[in-house]
């Protein structure tokens, strides 16, 4: 991951090459990164509400209901990331 | 479930707490001290308990029935426990849960010398540890003391049983084998941990702190019934390496004399936990007190790391501990109301939080 950063960085910023008053990745591209980057985020916090909320459920049903809640809340960063790609197109 | 893979602490907490808050409460014990053994068997079946009083209830009675639910229950809960787990986790539950093992090798080496029936054995056994089910009849079978080492050769316990096993043939005791037992147990529970790298602010150090509180109680407990009883047993015999109280070789001149071995207890990082259990000590003078107290104190001990940081096995441990602390209560009222104990003495034994 950290050795190809640098051939990232290339492309986002097209250096060295002719199309260099181009970038690559212009708004939309760097919304789109912006936004699969919140998801990432979202994944990874509802991987571990999710597993306590299934152990849980199991133990006694009733809790089902604030499980589903729980896990669901992680959400909100991938929604305010939606929300910053309008601000930014 | 398996011990490849990452571990899944969270699943494990969230179904080891809510278990931990279905064990019976004081209100559920003031009920059950006031009870005869066959309305507690009848009240267990109501609870918890239902499939194994269920089962047995054709075959036993009374206290018997009480005490083989009991354990059957136990053994169920803590494989669950195992077929839960994953990674790390799994490992760590694995190791600690070799305590069953510890009791049935124990066990069987008590039947057999009592001379007790290979059935009576097995309904005495504990089936949470890592021995297979087949190692457990052959220990119950065994002819004697002698066969059961043989047998126990390629466990963990193989390790200081030779020596015992000698010292055991010239004194006809089996405390040597006991001991040599328990040692090896909490000596493998810190296996591949190291103490010094270890930072203890990860599941591993929490694991790590866990149990060298118990090997720490275990110790305290060891060198204040030599000090009270007042032997010339070598103390360092019984010491259990592994802990932060006691250094080994330091015993011998704290158990000699019994206000400087409190007064150090007092000193050390578990004495704000002990002061209750230490002034009743002194006080009462009374050893069952102290150990109970010693008990509670453990258990919340486990509990408060198990709130500190819930994505580590403590909660497990301390799920381990209370559950087990449930089945002898239950099993202390059990025998005592068989006995006609009063009300009163029985709600001593008793170790609630």
């Amino acid at each position: 991951m950290l050795e190809t950063l640098p051939e990232v960085a290339n492309i986002v910023l097209q250096e060295g090459t002719e199309a260099a008053a181009e970038p690559g990745i212009r708004d939309a591209g760097a919304g789109a990164i912006a936004v699969g980057l919140a998801a990432l985020g979202t994944g990874y916090a509802q991987r571990g509400i999710g597993a306590a909320a299934v152990g849980a459920v199991a133990e006694d049903s009733d809790n089902f209901v604030s499980g589903l809640i729980f896990t669901a809340i992680p959400e909100t960063l991938i929604i305010i990331a939606f929300v910053s790609l309008f601000l930014v197109l | 479930m398996s011990a490849t893979g990452s571990s899944n602490p969270e699943y494990v907490n969230s179904r080891v707490r809510a278990r931990r808050a279905a064990l019976f409460d004081e209100e559920d014990y003031r009920k059950l001290v006031r009870m005869g053994t066959g309305e507690i068997a009848r009240y267990m079946e109501e609870t918890e308990y239902e499939t194994e009083i269920n089962a047995l209830g054709a075959r036993h009675s009374g206290v018997d029935l009480i005490e083989y639910a009991l354990n059957r229950n136990l053994a169920k809960h803590f494989h669950d426990l195992l077929s839960w787990a994953d990674g790390r986790l799994y490992t760590q539950i694995a190791t600690y849960l070799r305590k069953f093992d510890a009791w049935n090798a124990k066990t069987a080496i008590r039947g057999v010398y009592s001379g007790a029936s290979s059935e009576d054995i097995q309904t005495d056994y504990i089936r949470a540890g890592e021995f297979s089910g087949n190692l457990l009849d052959q220990l119950a079978a065994a002819g004697s003391v002698g066969e059961i080492v043989e047998l126990l050769e390629g466990t963990i316990f193989e390790e200081g049983l030779d020596e015992a096993y000698a010292e055991f043939e010239e004194q006809d005791v089996l405390v040597p084998l006991e001991n040599a037992i328990d040692k090896t147990f909490y000596e493998h529970l810190l296996d591949g941990i190291d103490e010094n790298t270890v930072d203890r602010n990860s599941p591993q150090g929490l694991y790590l702190e866990v149990l060298q509180a118990e090997i720490d109680f275990t110790n305290i407990r060891n060198a204040l019934r030599l000090s009270r009883t007042g032997t010339d047993l070598d103390p360092d015999e019984y010491f259990i390496e592994g802990g932060k109280l006691f250094e080994r070789g330091e015993l011998p001149g704290l158990v000699g004399n019994f206000e400087q071995l409190v007064e150090r207890i007092r000193e050390s990082t578990y004495g704000e936990d002990l002061e209750e259990a230490l002034a009743k000590l002194e006080d009462a003078d009374s050893l069952i007190q102290f150990e109970q107290a010693l008990d509670a104190a453990l258990l919340e001990y486990s509990d408060a790391l198990s709130y500190t940081y819930p994505v580590s096995i403590c909660s497990a441990i301390s799920y381990v501990l209370a559950k087990e602390r449930e089945v002898e209560n239950i099993r202390a009222i059990a025998r005592g109301r068989e006995v006609g104990l009063s009300v009163e003495e029985i709600e001593e034994e008793l170790v609630v939080t």
